[in-house]
């Protein structure tokens, strides 16, 4: 399935763009395929959203999800 | 009601969004004003840099003024919170709670900013003289 990764704060950083298309076919494959793409996100510890609802468990992708990739939150 | 929850680039105006969140049974406005410390464990800030995953922040901003009216005897709830660049001292959240009696109003202000802190998808970015890094989860 085709999806939109949007990234922001730390993970954009690492990646150096806040939004890329990518093919998978589920929350969880996406995330070992971004990983092993930017290396560099491993060290951090990742949260995945998937149509801006957290992802805690797999969840299968349809095309055109928004699935985001963040690090833990820090507002306030 | 007149619950709101917002993202702004423009400072805040602590008053009026205290003001915003008033109807006519309420007797008391808790309202936290967040703000840029300049020194953390320590280590001196510049500024800040904010930023939000908005559309999903503002659903969890709305899902948590939910479940605060299902917590606790309150009116209305506002919080606002801020994005890109802030200097020291300038506001980077507010949350008004509204409630008749002033209880209420204190707890569930304590109970929105912690969860706030906790799960809405905002960043923040401490700037200091040799460096800078994303904050990653509550310190």
């Amino acid at each position: 399935m085709s999806v939109s990764v949007l990234f922001f704060g730390a993970t954009a950083d690492v990646v150096g763009k806040r939004k890329i298309e990518i093919i998978s076919a589920t929350s969880t494959q996406l995330l070992e395929n971004i990983i092993s793409e930017y290396p560099r996100l491993a060290s951090h510890k990742l949260l995945i959203a998937v149509n801006q609802e957290y992802a805690a468990d797999t969840v299968l992708l349809d095309d055109g999800d928004e699935v985001a990739i963040f690090t833990a939150v820090s507002g306030g | 009601m007149i619950d709101f929850a917002e993202l702004t680039t423009e400072q805040i105006d602590i008053t009026s969004i205290a003001r915003r969140a008033i109807p006519s049974e309420c007797g008391a406005t808790v309202t936290l004003d967040g703000y840029v410390r300049r020194f953390t464990r320590g280590r001196e800030t510049l500024y800040l840099v904010y930023d939000a995953y908005e559309e999903m922040a503002l659903k969890e901003m709305r899902k948590l003024i939910k479940a605060a009216h299902s917590k606790f005897e309150i009116s209305n709830v506002g919080i606002v919170h801020r994005t890109g660049r802030l200097d020291i001292g300038e506001t980077s959240v507010v949350i008004s709670v509204a409630a008749p009696h002033r209880k209420a109003a204190f707890d569930a202000c304590e109970w929105l900013i912690a969860e706030l802190k906790r799960t809405v998808p905002i960043w923040k970015k401490e700037v200091y003289a040799d460096g800078e890094e994303w904050i990653e989860g509550e310190k």
